[in-house]
């Protein structure tokens, strides 16, 4: 019992962590009054970009190297492609939920064409995923003794830490800082902030950007725990489930860390109950659902008293008010 | 006199837009230290001229000299480094920040948190409480603006422009919002701002306010600059004819005549708003046939979820609602309309109008599917011309393509003047005006209040809901006020003062009623 315990807060975890770093970018980019459904497309763009830079780099070098560098690769990879869904949405107005959806559909089609054609012609074989393995996971000593929290401390992928480090740094950005005041008032009110000499385009821009980044970094962990390499199966649905999750949250960050722990321990604990009742495997899938199906439950209770950003979707157009 | 006199100077500014000259050779030279008001009607291209002073838009020729220097002002963050300010009448603030964050929006003071740069918002309060000791202007810094009042949500826009050192500041309607006190302590703020040597721009149509305030006026019509007066030395009346081209009147020519039976009468009804608050608490009172009640209030006091309740948009929660003596609380919209309810609503654009259907569509909306303007369950085109046409005439809407015009691209007047005639069209004992006039220049506003009153002698009752005080008590017999959702005091519009009326409406004086 111990164990299954442990097992749904390890997995739990290790599931909630990118989710709430993607869940973040969200919260830039909605914040800043982007709509984005495109966090899928980014971090599976993002997970692509970072996963060719480890298997290029494991050509050459062992070791942690190629790890890190996917990390770095896939925030840029994400990066660069949430530049073009700023760029529909904001030089060129387009409709934002639309955008995002095409985002999440190109990304799929570009990254599994992508991944056959460098496989063939880069690392010649006709596979179609870049492979991977999983990282080392950690157990941090002391700590982790301690009963049932321990667990915490157990068996911990590093980019956990990393997320952690990263999403900290990012709250104080968005509330403590200038740029991030300014991020918050263009998702309010766009014309204040441009009177005070805000260049509401440009932050926007940087906003969008800084979700591809931190979608990216989501799609990374994914690749390198869940599915132990790249291919299309990154597009699970879990950057929607990171919108929820910033919807549960009201666009705040640490609501919304508590709705991603709550599905990835939804999640785990799916999966260990199957452990548990011995069910075979092919009831996986039926676990799977099981975030979904909290996420309606859920949504009947937050969505009334959510508030979204209130020129959430609006492109800015200056001297129309 | 030397150009450094002058600290503005705009000359021969010009700027169209798509059929229409907005501004048309304006020139005008504002003096430092005074307080310059512009004048005109809707339309006549003050907001324009102003807008291009704060450079949210550019003129198509004429230059503008600020302190002698000619500058291209590009920009509304170009006009603040050349300390030019501006509060403009829909107000710009962020609503979930509070007061100071609102304040330091882009020229926040920082702090070094390591290498991190921080928003300094002790330091942000303390300026701001600071900077509104020092103007006068009471503000707590820490309040969300969501929560303040209009007249707070003023002051804390001006204290936007003081914190980045405006030196000229313009205000486009800044009392179209207030209550009459409000406005009087408005005044006096301007005042003040001028004896600490700052430079008061005021648009406005409100004569009396510059007259009480202003040193010179200059007045636009259609665009061009009219004349400018010097406001010591002219009447109201001279500026207001100037304003018009014509002669106004100030007041409806009203009969005096008896009131008939009661029409409406509304029994301790209550209505929750959209976040479930009671927004109309416990309203008693009635309608009398020929009789015009009009509602006073201060903006978001229950006046929308009052109409929206008798006209059947919203729910009441409690309470009944009498239209001759029958109980119409359970009827929806179309039995309400059909039992006798005509409403011209607030907003034209959503519960009005369909902004893009024709304006002969729009004229129909109330009789579309009744007997006689369908064959065989078919809408029937032809009767839809007629009546179109019909109304068109009688009620003078102009529109560049007859009843084929989408509404949309209609002016105001007009948009509101297919409303009425829709509405008026039907003849009905019960007629709710809810802010007929908003938006609307001095010909439009003055053609819709001779209409109420043709209702009203016509023996329909009128509800008669407005912000605009002058408006209420124009065309009121009776007067009700309404503040925190209730009607605070219920009198014949002879018997009260807009005094008395404005401290009912701020809730200073109240309970006899409620």
């Amino acid at each position: 019992m111990t164990e299954l315990l442990n097992m749904v807060i390890i997995d739990g975890l290790s599931f909630a962590l990118p989710l709430f770093i993607m869940a973040i970018g969200g919260i830039y980019s909605e914040k800043s009054g982007i709509t984005n459904l495109a966090l899928e497309g980014f971090q599976g763009v993002g997970a692509f970009a970072g996963a060719f830079a480890a298997v290029f780099l494991a050509q050459y070098t062992a070791g942690p190297m190629p790890c890190y560098f996917s990390f770095l690769f896939a925030m840029i990879g994400g990066g660069v492609f949430a530049l073009l869904h700023a760029l529909l949405c904001i030089r060129f107005r387009a409709n934002q939920v639309i955008s995002g959806v095409v985002m999440n559909i190109l990304a799929v089609a570009m990254t599994t064409f992508l991944t056959k054609r460098i496989n063939a012609a880069v690392f010649g074989n006709a596979g179609n995923k870049f492979m991977l393995g999983t990282i080392a996971r950690f157990t941090v000593p002391g700590l982790s003794d301690i009963p049932v929290l321990g667990a915490i401390f157990t068996n911990v992928y590093p980019f956990e830490g990393f997320i952690l480090v990263v999403a900290a740094v990012m709250s104080c950005v968005l509330y403590c800082t200038p740029f991030g005041l300014r991020l918050r008032a263009c998702g309010d009110n766009p014309h204040a902030a441009d009177a005070a000499g805000v260049d509401v385009n440009r932050v926007r821009t940087v906003a969008v950007v800084i979700s591809g980044c931190l979608s990216g970094i989501a799609g990374m962990s994914f690749a390198y725990s869940i599915s132990a390499n790249f291919s299309a199966d990154i597009f699970l649905g879990y950057g929607y489930l990171s919108i929820a999750a910033l919807i549960f949250g009201n666009w705040t960050i640490l609501p919304a860390f508590w709705a991603c722990l709550l599905f990835g321990f939804a999640h785990s604990g799916g999966m260990a109950l199957i452990l548990r009742l011995g069910l075979p495997s092919s009831y996986n899938d039926l676990v799977r659902i099981l975030p979904y199906v909290l996420t309606l439950v859920l949504l009947i209770f937050f969505s009334r008293h959510n508030r979204s950003p209130r020129a959430l979707g609006e492109p800015y157009e200056k001297g129309k008010r | 006199m030397s150009e450094q006199d002058f600290i503005v100077e705009m000359r021969g500014i010009t700027r169209r837009f798509p059929g229409i000259t907005a501004c048309d050779g304006v020139s005008i030279q504002i003096r430092k230290g005074e307080i310059y008001a512009i004048l005109g009607e809707n339309g006549a291209g003050k907001s324009t001229l102003m807008s291009m002073l704060f450079g949210m838009i550019e003129p198509d020729e004429g230059e503008i000299y600020i302190r002698g220097k000619r500058e291209r002002i590009d920009s509304p963050r170009r006009a603040t480094q050349l300390s030019i300010g501006m509060v403009h009448q829909h107000f710009c603030l962020v609503s979930n920040y509070t007061v100071a964050e609102n304040i330091i929006l882009g020229m926040e003071p920082k702090k070094k948190w390591g290498f991190f740069p921080m928003v300094d918002i002790a330091g942000a309060n303390a300026e701001v409480a600071a900077l509104s000791e020092r103007y006068g202007l009471k503000v707590n810094p820490e309040d969300v603006i969501e929560d303040l009042s209009v007249a707070t949500q003023q002051r804390v826009e001006i204290l936007k422009m003081l914190y980045r050192e405006a030196e000229i500041l313009i205000f486009d309607e800044p009392t179209a919002v207030l209550t009459p006190q409000e406005i009087l302590a408005f005044l006096n703020i301007v005042r003040g701002l001028r004896d600490q040597g700052k430079t008061v721009i005021l648009i406005t149509h409100k004569l009396e306010e510059i007259k009480q305030v202003a040193d010179r006026c200059a007045i636009l019509r259609r665009g061009k600059l009219i004349t400018v007066m010097d406001v010591s030395s002219s009447s109201t009346s001279d500026m207001a004819r100037m304003m018009v081209g014509r002669e106004v009147s100030f007041t409806t020519p009203k009969a005096p005549h008896d009131f008939g039976p009661a029409v409406l009468r509304l029994e301790n009804l209550t209505v929750g708003n959209a976040v479930g608050c009671n927004a109309v608490n416990s309203v008693s009172f009635e309608v009398r046939a020929g009789e015009v009640l009009g509602i006073a209030g201060v903006s978001g006091n229950g006046q929308n979820e009052l109409a929206d309740s008798i006209m059947g948009l919203r729910k009441s929660q409690s309470g009944k609602i009498f239209l001759n003596g029958r109980d119409i609380t359970g009827l929806s919209v179309r039995e309400r309309v059909e039992a006798g309810i005509a409403y011209i609503p607030e907003d034209r654009h959503n519960v009005g109008l369909v902004l893009d259907f024709t304006l002969r569509d729009n004229l129909m909306l109330r009789q579309y599917y009744q007997a006689k303007f369908t064959h065989r369950h078919f809408m029937d085109e032809a009767a839809f011309e007629k009546y179109g046409e019909e109304l068109i005439r009688r009620y003078d809407i102009r529109s560049n393509q007859g009843g084929a015009t989408i509404v949309r691209s209609m002016s105001g007047g007009n948009q509101q003047k297919a409303i009425i005639a829709r509405e008026l069209d039907l003849k009905t004992p019960l007629v709710v005006f809810m802010q007929p006039t908003r938006g609307l220049d001095a010909g439009a506003v003055s053609n819709i209040h001779r209409r109420i009153i043709e209702e009203r002698d016509r023996g329909a009752a009128v509800l008669l809901i407005s912000l605009d005080l002058d408006e209420i008590m124009d065309c009121s017999d009776t007067v009700a006020v309404i503040f925190g959702g209730r009607i605070s005091r219920i009198a014949p519009a002879a018997s009260l003062t807009v005094d008395e009326i404005g401290l009912y409406m701020m809730g200073v004086r109240g309970g006899e009623v409620a």
